[in-house]
């Protein structure tokens, strides 16, 4: 069973997006900032990374500038998701290895479709 | 709504698209025409057939049959088939023609979202086989509600993100500022939207090379369903190709329609030789 890190400081998000996810024939962890995040993948890198933006500690830009520098960083597929939906933010987020974007507010449509853009359903 | 209410508006739906609304769906026909009501400020569907019975308005009629042919569509909706549409079907048209024009038709194309799928995978493709091709694309259906819609270009939010990736919404898209995306300028022009009802002969809209048809005729009762395909057949240059949705299927709906045995979903239409009596 492949592993989806969630990461994003709102626990009722977490828990939404860990719901669909799990739907998807996944086994989900969940990380409440980048930090905690980055901690989680040098002891384990997951299959994907559904990651928030804005979050205390390190936000989300941060995380996966350094997640990508990190030994097998480039491998988990990086979906992006936030409520940062303008044209600048997600150029941002693609030039520092994002491999897809979802605006938030998302449902489970939405975030099937995005795994299916990157294979990863 | 009263059951005298449903029937006289199923049979409306009935006689202009073909469509047949069982009474478990009435729900649905109060969805699609809740926008209808409130714009004309009727309290009810029962004031708006009353209406409708009193001061018979063919016009108006028209656009509740339409407004009740709901469907359910998205960006790239059948990749599989926009991808062999690109590298095996147009490209064999394109091989067939001596001037590089090809046409294609999305009918019954709602909010337009297939046929700017299709302009989108053809932009993509620089050269190869299509090296050369001019190709039009058109889109009808008979809501002006979701043409405008579709010409417009515009979707929101929720649209944008199915069936999009977001390297191809960015390269596509331009965002307003009150959340939706906009097709941009350049590719505009890469589809024509026109009204047609699928039922009514299809002459005025040319010949094509390829008709795509998804997901409209499991709607329509089976005459007028024969009737529909017959008209879109007659528009099918020789040799052109035929879509139909994943569930719908062609065979034995009309004579010299059948399935092209070298591309893969295709039907191919060759009209009947008329029968002529020996005198």
């Amino acid at each position: 069973m492949k592993h989806c890190l969630i990461v994003d400081d709102s626990r009722v998000v977490r828990t939404v997006a860990g719901r669909i996810i799990q739907d998807l024939a996944f086994e989900t962890s969940e990380a409440g900032d980048g930090a905690q995040a980055l901690k989680q993948c040098r002891e384990k890198m997951p299959d994907a990374i559904l990651l928030d933006w804005n979050m205390p500690v390190m936000n989300g830009l941060d995380f996966i500038r350094a997640l990508r520098r990190e030994e097998g960083g480039k491998d988990p597929i990086v979906v992006f998701c936030t409520n940062e939906n303008d044209a600048e933010h997600i150029s941002e987020a693609i030039r520092s290895g994002a491999n897809e974007y979802i605006m938030k507010p998302f449902d489970a449509e939405i975030i099937q479709s995005k795994f299916a853009e990157v294979g990863l359903v | 709504m009263q059951d005298t209410t449903f029937n006289e508006i199923a049979d409306l739906a009935l006689r202009q698209t073909g469509q047949a609304f069982a009474p478990s769906k009435s729900y649905l026909m109060e969805a699609r025409l809740e926008a209808i009501k409130r714009r004309e400020s009727f309290a009810t569907l029962d004031d708006l057939a009353h209406c409708l019975k009193a001061r018979p308005n063919p016009r108006f009629e028209a656009e509740i049959a339409a407004a009740l042919t709901g469907k359910l569509t998205g960006f790239f909706g059948d990749r599989d088939l926009i991808n062999r549409l690109t590298t095996h079907a147009l490209p064999d048209r394109l091989k067939a023609s001596t001037t590089g024009r090809l046409r294609v038709w999305c009918a019954g194309v709602s909010t337009g979202q297939e046929a700017w799928s299709l302009a989108i995978a053809l932009r993509e493709i620089t050269g190869g086989a299509l090296r050369g091709a001019e190709i039009e694309i058109v889109g009808t259906d008979i809501s002006t509600d979701a043409l405008q819609r579709a010409t417009s270009g515009t979707y929101g939010h929720y649209d944008v993100q199915k069936g999009l990736s977001i390297h191809r919404l960015m390269a596509n898209f331009t965002r307003h500022d009150n959340g939706d995306w906009q097709l941009k300028d350049d590719l505009r022009d890469a589809v024509k939207f026109r009204r047609h009802n699928l039922t009514q002969p299809a002459g005025d809209l040319g010949h094509f090379d390829i008709i795509l048809c998804r997901n409209v005729l499991n709607s329509m009762i089976k005459p007028m369903r024969t009737v529909a395909v017959e008209h879109m057949a007659r528009q099918l240059l020789p040799g052109g190709f035929m879509y139909t949705g994943a569930n719908e299927s062609l065979i034995g709906i009309v004579d010299g329609l059948t399935p092209n045995p070298d591309m893969r979903d295709a039907f191919s239409y060759k009209a009947p030789k008329t029968k002529t009596v020996a005198a």
